[in-house]
Formats: C-alpha cells, structure tokens, sequence
C-alpha cells in the first residue's frame, strides 16, 4: 500500500476532499432514522426529566454493560463531577495525569486535591505499583481510567484500594463497548463513568452514563443528577442539573442499534492502519493489551523521532497542512497546565513516563468520515515524509 | 385535556374581550358530592395530568428544518453552527452584545458567579422565596448563601432587601426575577454601584419581559441567567445561556464551558464541560421562530384564567404589568385570608384531581436543612409568604376547557370546604 502511495496518487483523493478529517468517531443516525424518531418524539411531547427514552436506553445499557444500575447524564464529566460528590470523597484522590483534562478538574471541581501517577510505557495505562506508592492518609479514592478502547489493571487495582481501605472508581470514557474476558468493561470499582460524547464510539452529541451496581449510590446520583420521580429521594449534600434530554437519549438509543457495525468498521479501520503503517520505520500503532475486544475508538501511534526522521510536532504539522487533522493527546499533560502546574508543582518533573508519551504520541483520524482510501492516503503521506526526512 | 376544540377557541379570544364560551363545556366536577373527590376515591377529573411546565412544541418543520444543518456538516457539538446562530438570535431578543449558550441554566449560573464573585469573599446575596436548587448552586461555585427577605409586592428581591445583607464578607448579589412580572432591577442597579458589589441576575422566568419602560430583561446588572429547559418559555430540551455586554466574561464564559480550552491543547483555567448541544440548538431556535405566537397563545390562556377566577373569593390572580412587555406564561393566584382552607390541602384535593398545582415555593430555601455552609437568617415575611402563592396549570398542553375545569374545581371546593375538612381530619 505504502509502495502505491505515490507523491501524485497522495494528492487526488486529497484534493477531492474539501473537509478536513478529524480524529473524533462522528457516528451518528441517518436522516432518515432522525426525522422519524424526532416526529415521534414530538408527538409523544415528552422532553426531558428521566422520560421514556432515557429510561429505555438505561434499560438497555444496563443489559449490554451487565451492571444493575446506568444513570444517563449530560455529559461525562458532570457525571465525574456528580460520582466524586455520590462518593462524598475528601482529601487527595490518585489519577492519572495522562488523560483528557476533565477527569482532574471534576476533582477540583468537587474541593479534592489530585495526586498525579505516572503510567505505564508499554500499555498506558495507570500503573499499580506507582499508585501503591503514593497513598497515604489524606488519599481516600484512586480515580482509575480506561484509555484508548483498553483497560487499566483494575483486578491488581481492587487489591490495592482494599489493602487500604480507600475507594476505587473509573473514567471509563473511551471504553463503550469494550470487554475483558468477555464481560464488557462497565462493572468495576465502586461506579464507572462513560462519554457519549459526538467524538466518542457511542454518541448522544453530548453525553454520558455513570455504571454501578451499588443500590445506595446509584439512588444518591439519581438525586444528584436531578430525576423528577425516578427512584427513592434520598439525602446528598448537593444537587445539580445533570440530567439527559429526550433527544440525547433518541439518538443514543438510533447509534445503540448500531453499535456492533459500528465496532466493526472501527475495527477494519485499525486492521487497515495496521497494514498501511507497517515496515514505516519509527512509527509504531498501539495495539490494545489487556482487553479482548476493543472498540479502536483511538488510532494511537508512538514516534521514536531518531527512527523516524522527524519529530512528532512536525507529522503533525505535516498532516495538518494536508487537512488531515491528527492530535496530540494529552500534549502537554494534566500536570503541566493551569491551574495544575502551579497548585501542585511536585508532580512538574515527576511523571517522566507521561512526558515522554505526551511528546511522542499522536492519534489519526478514525471514526464515521474515514473511508478506505483515507487510511491508505494517511499511510502514504506519513511514509512520504518519513522517506524525505531520512533522505535529508 | 378535556377538548381538543380549544387551539380554535383560543385564537378568538380577544385582547381584553373574553366573551362566554361559544361552545358548551362538559361541566368539569361531575361531581356532586364531597364523597367523589379524588382524594376520597373518586375518579380524578384529569386522567393525563395537567402541569405547570411550559412544554412548548415547535413546529417539528422548523425543527427539521435546522437539524439538517448540523447533520450535514457532521458537527454535533462543541460550538457548532446552529448553537451560534443561536447565540446570535438570543443577543437580539435581549438587546445585549452577547449571549452564550450552556448545557443547561444550573451550570450557566454557577459558572457565571464564579466569573463575578469578588475574590477573597465568600457570601451570595440571595432571596430564599425562590428556585428550590439555587442554594446548591452557589453551594457548587464554591460560595455561601446569604438569604435575604423580599419585596412583598414583587414576591422579589429588592434592593431594601438586598442592602440589609451586605457586609464586609458579600461577594456577589445574585437577584432572581419571580415569575410574574420582574424585580426592582433598576433599583437593584443603583445599589450594586453605590456598594460596589457586582450584581447578577437568575432571569429564567422573565425571558420576554422588559422594565422600566421598556428596558429588555438580559441587559441589567453584569449578567443574567436563562434556561432553555422543556418547562421554560423557549424549550431546547434542556440548555441555558448568559447574556452579557461585556465582552471579555462572554469570552470567558465560553471558555470555562469547554473545559477552560483556549486554542487547541492549551487550557487557561480550571473549566468543565457545559456546552449544549446543537440538536438543543435546533429545537431552540425552531422555539424562538414561535416566539410571538406562543405569547399569544399565553395570553389566551391568562384572560381565560381571568374570566374564570373573576368573582372567586380568596383566590386572588397575580396580574401581568401589561404596561411592560411579558410573556404571560406563568399563572400564579395568592390564597387569600378568605379562602376557606389551607394552601396545603387545596394543593392536595388538586393533585389528586391530576391538577399538578405547585406552592411558590416552599420551603423557602433558608427554612431547608443544607449541608454547606450559609449565613443563618431569620426571614418573618418570606415564611408569611411561601405559605401563600401556588402555581396553576398553564403551558401548551393546557386548553380553556381544562382552565374552566381547573377552576370549577376551586369553586367546588371553596363551596365545600366545611365538609371537606371534616372529611380530611376523619
């Protein structure tokens, strides 16, 4: 594929397309299936506050994910913001420093301090050992989190929060659809918070659902949350708006029908990625480790500039240029930005796993937009200039 | 809904000229004994239950409409067309240079008081005769609620009110205009710059509404907060937004709703994810194109409740200032010393009927136990008040035949209040 990948077979489809890519997933219903559900949804007159359609998609979620209770939220981190206040967490909570943004603020958020933890160089994913390491008497949680359609070690993870008495709970926004051993991720920890979010495999446009199989905190989110009638009224310290519309839920329930093509096309996506990058020197795709059936929400690929030819910043800005949108997750790291970076400086120059991953990763485009073509053109453009840098 | 004649009854009912219904409605209380009300075991009049929400439905066309937009770019989300289109739209309605648009009007206000807080302080002046969640509102922005009395004219905080809680330690002062008509804003204008205190405003029920003169609500104060949720006058299903004219807490305001992004990979402040969404943005803007048309349509509703409670002892109509311009969306009656039984019980013989009238409000919000800090308060009039205002059934899904109901069934009870009361302490 690389060989056909020729500077002139790069440029036609590329001309051809006047919209950038993107690396967001996009999925999202046919017209067709939009105006229907929506003329029904307007005859039904019934817009928000825990209607029929949020119930059906809890129902529903609760059966694919095999967890007793799914809360639907706004959006994934008010259902952070909302798990961490159900938790009624104080102190430090550990995280990792090397996901999107929102899984620390949701902490700042509710007044706990983050205690950042390096990951691991091979999987990404939060490291056990590093998170054992950093407890101490003020930690009362570990706010675990599933990246990149993989799973983070939550079995050696459970072992540690029992050991010492502190709560765990997961981001699990990149892992709708995901499984491990054959049960989908969804059932860990004390809850999990997933995205529905439009760049995410499972959209509602914006969106979210916590998971949890404890009766007391799935009750204590539903008041959090706000519900109108759904479940017991029980006591919490704050209540919020974090409710779900009818209309998220109509189109969540449309892209749930439509999730298992939905994983496989992602899934030929990433086999096609694997065939178009292969033999590319100093490129390596990520490939899921601890999971047996990822839903490739993220095509992650790791640099070793030396190999390459080029750094990391200048693909980037190579592909940019071509309107090939590819990023940068997490650049520069949690730890590195505001507020974070001044709050908490002892964790500048201690996470040196997640600094290198930030500057060496770098995530292509996947998702609704992405035809076979594009993977191939992606491919050529990255051997192209991989051959030109070596050849300087 | 008893008729479904009543959309063309309705577009005859003239400004101020209601005449006797042209058709002859089912008498509401087929009832004609105590022992058949619904909470004795009667049926209930309303098999579907009429409320106080809004509920207004656009023309699904409209909607369609600008749904295609966002379906066609591929654009969902995060800032997308639509959501600015109807930022824009809004800018219009309150004369302001900039609305931004939230995920919802709880996390427009709590953002919007964490930009206008004066740092180092930590109380909110607030009434406590209002929304039941603002408390965990302020609870959220981090601050303290400092609850102050109303305006027993306005059932409004005024700036009386809001003069006797400002101390050393106030940070903000966050007025709420009450459902009908609005609150002193200019007065509350006045006393934010003698005080220096920076004043806000939680306008969610005064959308269309203008002050003193024809002063556009949106444009008073530093800010004020809207929703867009189902039950308000423009329905996005839920959503809200924040008017402005100052340009850089627009600017900042929409960088907090996006996580406190500015530019790509560069985040400048502690932020969150309160965007709406552009099907939202779809349906409130198919919600704006009816604007007119629903205040019509409202109006209709207010003079049918007009007629029908004309003459009705102890139940007294709040009245629009139709001086102003407003959207007579919102009916709310005060149960007067003549009325005959307790606020409480006619809001329990009502519900039962499926007739969802609600109190306004109460408890009032420093009676409620709170597990946040608050400045403690001792308010005689609130408490005097909360126990005297409910909110009847108005909104889309209500027609004249059900008001005549409505109120047939205040009449029949007002009739019967001896045998009802003896019956509900047996």
């Amino acid at each position: 594929m690389q060989a056909t990948a020729t500077r002139s077979n790069a440029r036609s489809p590329l001309a051809a397309r006047v919209a950038p890519l993107p690396v967001g997933q996009l999925y999202f219903p046919s017209w067709d299936k939009y105006e229907a559900t929506f003329r029904e949804l307007f005859d039904r007159q019934y817009y928000t506050n825990h209607g029929p359609l949020v119930q059906r998609l809890e129902a529903r979620l609760a059966e694919q994910l095999a967890v007793r209770h799914v809360v639907c939220v706004t959006n994934a981190t008010i259902g952070l913001l909302m798990a961490i206040e159900a938790l009624q967490l104080r102190g430090k909570v550990i995280v990792p420093s090397f996901t999107f943004i929102a899984t620390a603020q949701a902490l700042s958020w509710t007044g706990v301090e983050p205690v950042f933890c390096d990951v691991d160089p091979i999987s990404h994913q939060l490291d056990p050992v590093a998170v054992e390491r950093l407890i101490d008497a003020e930690v009362s949680a570990i706010l675990a989190v599933n990246l990149w359609g993989d799973a983070c070690d939550a079995e050696a993870l459970q072992a540690i929060a029992d050991r010492h008495g502190i709560s765990l709970f997961f981001d699990s926004a990149h892992a709708m659809g995901c499984s491990m051993d054959g049960r989908p991720i969804g059932g860990s920890g004390k809850l999990e918070v997933f995205s529905f979010h439009a760049t995410k495999v499972f959209s509602s446009a914006e969106g979210g659902c916590i998971t949890t199989n404890d009766d007391r905190l799935a009750a204590r989110l539903r008041n959090i949350r706000s519900s109108y009638g759904a479940g017991a009224a029980v006591e919490v310290n704050r209540t919020s708006n974090g409710r779900m519309s009818e209309a998220q839920a109509a189109i969540g329930l449309l892209n749930l029908d439509e999730l298992p093509q939905t994983l496989q096309r992602n899934r030929a996506i990433f086999l096609l990625y694997r065939a178009a990058l292969r033999g590319i020197p100093g490129i390596t795709l990520h490939e899921p480790k601890r999971v047996n059936a990822s839903n490739h929400q993220y095509i992650v690929c790791q640099l070793d500039p030396p190999a390459f030819g080029a750094d990391r910043d200048e693909l980037l800005d190579y592909l940019h240029a071509r309107r090939i949108i590819a990023r940068r997750y997490f650049h520069p790291g949690i730890h590195r930005s505001t507020p974070y970076v001044d709050q908490l400086p002892q964790f500048v120059d201690a996470l040196p796993v997640t600094d290198h991953l930030n500057q060496t990763l770098i995530q292509l485009p996947s998702g609704a937009l992405v035809g076979d073509a594009d993977v191939a053109l992606i491919g050529g453009l990255i051997a192209e200039l991989q051959r030109t840098k070596s050849g300087d | 809904m008893l008729l479904t004649t009543a959309s063309t009854s309705f577009s005859n009912v003239d400004h101020g000229l209601i005449a006797a219904p042209a058709i002859c409605l089912p008498d509401p209380l087929s009832k004609s004994a105590v022992g058949e009300l619904a909470a004795f075991g009667g049926p209930a009049i309303f098999a579907t239950p009429v409320s106080t929400s809004n509920l207004v439905r656009p023309s699904i066309e409209r909607f369609l409409a600008y749904s295609r937009v966002f379906h066609e770019a591929h654009r969902y989300t995060n800032d997308g067309q639509l959501v600015r289109e109807l930022e824009q739209r809004l800018a219009e309605l309150h004369h302001t240079r900039h609305a931004v648009a939230m995920a919802n009007g709880f996390w427009a206000l709590v953002l919007t008081i964490k930009c206008l807080a004066l740092p180092g302080r930590s109380e909110v002046v607030m009434p406590s005769l209002t929304y039941r969640r603002l408390a965990d509102v302020v609870a959220w922005a981090g601050l303290k609620p400092c609850f102050s009395e109303v305006d027993s004219s306005t059932l409004a905080i005024g700036a009386k009110e809001a003069a006797a809680c400002i101390g050393n330690d106030t940070a903000l002062l966050l007025a709420v205009h009450p459902i009908v008509n609005c609150c002193d804003a200019p007065g509350l204008e006045a006393l934010a710059a003698d005080s220096a205190i920076p004043l806000m405003f939680d306008s969610v029920e005064s959308v269309y509404e203008t002050v003193d003169g024809g002063r556009k609500i949106g444009g008073f104060g530093l800010a004020e907060c809207f929703s867009l949720h189902a039950s308000k006058l423009v329905n996005g299903f839920e959503g809200g937004y924040v008017t402005t004219n100052d340009d850089q807490l627009a600017a900042r305001l929409r960088k907090l709703r996006g996580f406190g992004f500015q530019g790509q990979d560069n985040v400048e402040e502690l932020g969150i994810n309160a965007k709406l969404n552009e099907i939202h943005g779809a349906m409130a803007l198919a919600g704006l194109d009816d604007l007119p048309d629903q205040v019509r349509r409202n109006r209709d509703r207010y003079r049918i409740y007009q007629r029908e409670l004309d003459g009705l002892d102890g139940i007294r109509l709040l009245t629009f200032d139709e001086s102003e311009r407003t959207s007579f969306k919102t009916i709310v009656v005060e149960v007067t010393d003549d009325w005959p039984i307790s606020r409480a019980d006619t809001i329990k013989l009502l519900n039962e009927e499926g007739i969802l009238s609600r109190a306004y409000y109460s408890p009032p919000l420093h009676s409620k136990k709170m597990a946040y800090p608050s400045v403690p308060a001792r308010l005689p009039l609130t408490d005097v008040l909360s126990e005297r205002y409910m909110l009847m059934p108005c909104g889309h899904l209500v027609d004249e035949a059900d008001i005549v109901a409505i109120v047939g069934m205040l009449r029949f009870i007002g009739r019967h209040a001896t045998a009802i009361q003896r019956r509900l302490k047996s």
